[in-house]
């Protein structure tokens, strides 16, 4: 490669915007995808009014920055993982090449991500503002659950590497089940899970109020927050976990230790059931949402159940986990197990209904779990374009300018490149 | 955002971090991280032969070699101190801290190492400066190809330090929008006196230049800036210096915002123009109209 520096990855998405340099494990910055701008109470419509005047357009922030500004109004340009504002997204990422990750556009490759189902005049949008505004030399747009697939080559030798499998992924606000098939998603199957990072804080934070009274009420959402990242795991059995918590509480019930944010003073409060309840709700929703109560593992197997059937095996033998929400200790096992029931109980089934004579093979279901579950997104594609083939795969400026931003409606399979 | 930081931010947080960990005494873990910067510098934050408890900061410039022309190494001495360590294959300059030693103003270190890039080329405009504070005049004027392509000139009169940058547009657009931003350039000195004297020249090198090698082309320009006293004077020296040498990253992020701008100017157009041709659609003629009450109107041809 001509260019010694590495590529640029950027996933930007619904909350969180991970931004960072190939070949990196973890990405370098991590700020919320929000945009603080001026807005005038001016007639006529909203594009227009922005426009402003002189340096108008310079005067906006992002990231965290965007919260602390006084008298800018804070906007979202992703909504549901889609760019909904093209002028406010052009700017953000303005900003996030220039003034967070210091490079000169006209130098990096860029790795872009988007969700699945993404439209192509989404990605020819995109390629415009790459290609027409910041002249990057090559841009690659790659499909968030591919990425983390790819990220999960890092616990599993070469032979297991492979683009096909069901990809768990939950972050924050919402939680999606995404089958893929040798790099291409299985965008009819997709199923989204309405219970998520958010859902557990809240759910905690419930039960928090309902017992300890010590915590502040305007701190009580982040202590929640902590209790969720730093106590909580996944029991196999409820019923067994409140037995052993009321047998022996000095060993599980653990104490959580805060300052209150105004007077300074420490508080300290009794963390108990919440510790396996919090994230229990994937797999029993109805504790804490009455209309949602289809649990998470249930979901998974009726995504691979409407997937054509030469892929269903493939499927269950490979799920992986990405996003923060799926950080619970022993939520891979919880996981497996549970769709491993509801497998063996399909076959043993069929077993039945052929009257014992067909015995089906047994499948094998797995759960990936990696230490790169966080940012597994930003990681696949720091990983991947830190390959020689991700220049390859790459579309150029010449070949923009020779055809046009169509070329970016798509981009060829990771693995499969050459 | 009208000016760009000096300092590198992600180096500061990626430091911040390591010490904070180290300072609360959590388990010390291994570091690797690689992070680019303008004008082509690399840093690399790692720890030597998987030792956990130092981290060394490497940055690698092409240019390198040209700084050190310049006293570089003395100015990064004077800075750094006992930081500076045996430099990294392939980098151009290493520091090394120790994270059992943490220093307890650590936090104007992580400053201080945020800013290595713009210390490596403060050494150049130092000297120059101070050739032009004590009057000595016929030194050699510096030349620092900080770019592929692109240089950056120097040199000393005893009245002025002229600096003058050459760089490439990449694209003919880049042109003509960094021609009007450099005449907006040379206007702005009207409302600001005290700014230097800026010069813009497209395609040929200034006459500065003459007699060089400077290259000539379509897609080059050249910016000249002349300093002054009061710009090189020890008080304003440090600013001067930062300003100046992220100048060619401002230019070409200024040309960068101005086409944001432009394709934001033509995406509110282009929805007003839709607007205007939804409204020329004609009506059709079929539809019942009905009051709010119910009755319907008929049209009586």
């Amino acid at each position: 490669m001509a260019n010694m520096l590495p590529a640029c990855v950027i996933d930007v998405g619904t909350g969180y915007t991970k931004l960072g340099f190939a070949s990196n494990k973890e990405p370098q910055c991590i700020i919320p995808s929000a945009i603080a701008i001026r807005e005038t109470a001016k007639v006529g419509d909203q594009t227009t009014r922005r426009l402003g005047k002189g340096i108008d357009d310079l005067d906006f922030f992002i990231g965290d920055e965007a919260f602390d500004s006084v008298g800018y109004s804070v906007k979202y340009p992703v909504r549901h993982g889609l760019v909904e504002d093209w002028d406010l997204m052009e700017r953000f990422l303005e900003q996030c090449i220039f003034k967070y990750l210091r490079a000169e556009p006209e130098d990096h490759y860029f790795l872009l991500t988007e969700p699945p189902l993404n439209t192509p005049e989404n990605r020819e949008y995109t390629a415009e503002i790459m290609f027409e505004s910041f002249n990057v030399p090559g841009l690659y747009i790659a499909v968030q659950a591919v990425l983390a697939l790819a990220a999960s080559w890092k616990s599993r030798t070469l032979e297991e590497r492979t683009l096909t499998g069901i990809v768990v992924d939950s972050g924050d606000g919402v939680t999606h089940v995404i089958p893929v098939a040798e790099g291409y998603v299985i965008g009819s199957c997709i199923k989204h899970i309405p219970i998520a990072g958010r859902n557990i804080t809240y759910f905690i934070q419930s039960l928090l109020r309902e017992r300890e009274v010590g915590i502040p009420p305007e701190q009580s959402l982040e202590t929640a927050k902590a209790v969720k990242e730093r106590l909580c795991y996944i029991c196999p059995d409820i019923a067994k976990e409140f037995a052993k918590y009321d047998s022996d509480p000095t060993k599980w019930i653990k104490k959580f230790d805060g300052v209150n944010s105004v007077t300074k003073n420490p508080f300290s409060i009794d963390v108990g059931y919440e510790r396996f309840l919090g994230p229990e709700i994937f797999f029993h929703p109805e504790f804490s949402n009455p209309d949602f109560t289809t649990p998470i593992s249930e979901i998974v197997d009726t995504v691979i159940q409407n997937c054509p059937i030469d892929v269903r095996r493939p499927l269950y033998n490979n799920i992986v986990l990405s996003g923060g929400s799926t950080m619970f200790r022993d939520f891979s096992r919880r996981l497996q197990r549970d769709i491993k029931k509801v497998v063996d109980a399909r076959l043993k089934y069929s077993e039945t209904l052929s009257g014992g004579h067909i015995t089906p093979k047994p499948i094998d279901v797995q759960v990936v779990s990696h230490h790169m579950q966080r940012y597994a997104v930003w990681f696949g594609g720091s990983m991947l374009a830190s390959t020689p083939e991700f220049y390859s795969g790459c579309h150029t400026k010449q070949a923009y300018e020779e055809y046009g931003p169509g070329i970016c409606r798509h981009n060829p399979v990771f693995g499969t490149m050459n | 955002m009208i000016l760009l930081e000096i300092n590198n931010q992600i180096v500061e947080d990626t430091l911040t971090v390591k010490f904070k960990n180290a300072l609360a005494g959590h388990k010390l873990e291994v570091t690797d991280v690689r992070i680019a910067d303008f004008d082509g510098a690399l840093f690399h934050i790692s720890s030597p032969k998987n030792d956990k408890s130092k981290i060394i900061i490497s940055i690698c410039l092409k240019f390198y070699k040209d700084l050190q022309q310049h006293g570089s190494d003395q100015l990064l001495k004077d800075i750094y101190g006992s930081f500076i360590t045996d430099t990294e294959d392939g980098y151009s300059v290493s520091l090394q801290v120790d994270l059992e030693k943490i220093p307890k103003n650590w936090e104007e270190l992580v400053k201080k190492i945020g800013l290595l890039k713009r210390n490596c080329f403060a050494a150049v405009f130092n000297k120059y400066f101070d050739f032009q504070e004590r009057g000595e005049e016929g030194h050699q004027r510096a030349v620092i190809n900080y770019r592929n392509d692109e240089t950056m000139y120097v040199e000393a009169k005893s009245d002025r330090v002229t600096v003058v940058f050459s760089t490439i547009f990449k694209e003919e657009d880049d042109i003509i929008i960094g021609k009007v931003f450099m005449q907006e350039f040379k206007e702005g000195r009207r409302a600001s006196q005290t700014a230097p004297q800026v010069l813009f020249t497209h395609k040929d090198p200034p006459l500065e230049l003459l007699n060089t090698n400077a290259r000539i082309g379509d897609n080059i320009g050249y910016i000249t800036f002349i300093l002054f006293p009061r710009h090189t004077n020890r008080v304003a020296r440090d600013n001067t210096i930062n300003l100046i040498h992220t100048f060619r990253n401002y230019l070409h992020y200024h040309i960068k915002c101005s086409k944001v701008y432009i394709h934001s100017r033509m995406r509110a157009k282009t929805s007003e123009f839709l607007k205007v041709l939804n409204r020329a659609r004609p009506e059709s003629k079929n539809t019942e109209k009905k009051t709010i009450t119910g009755r319907t109107f008929i049209r009586r041809e």
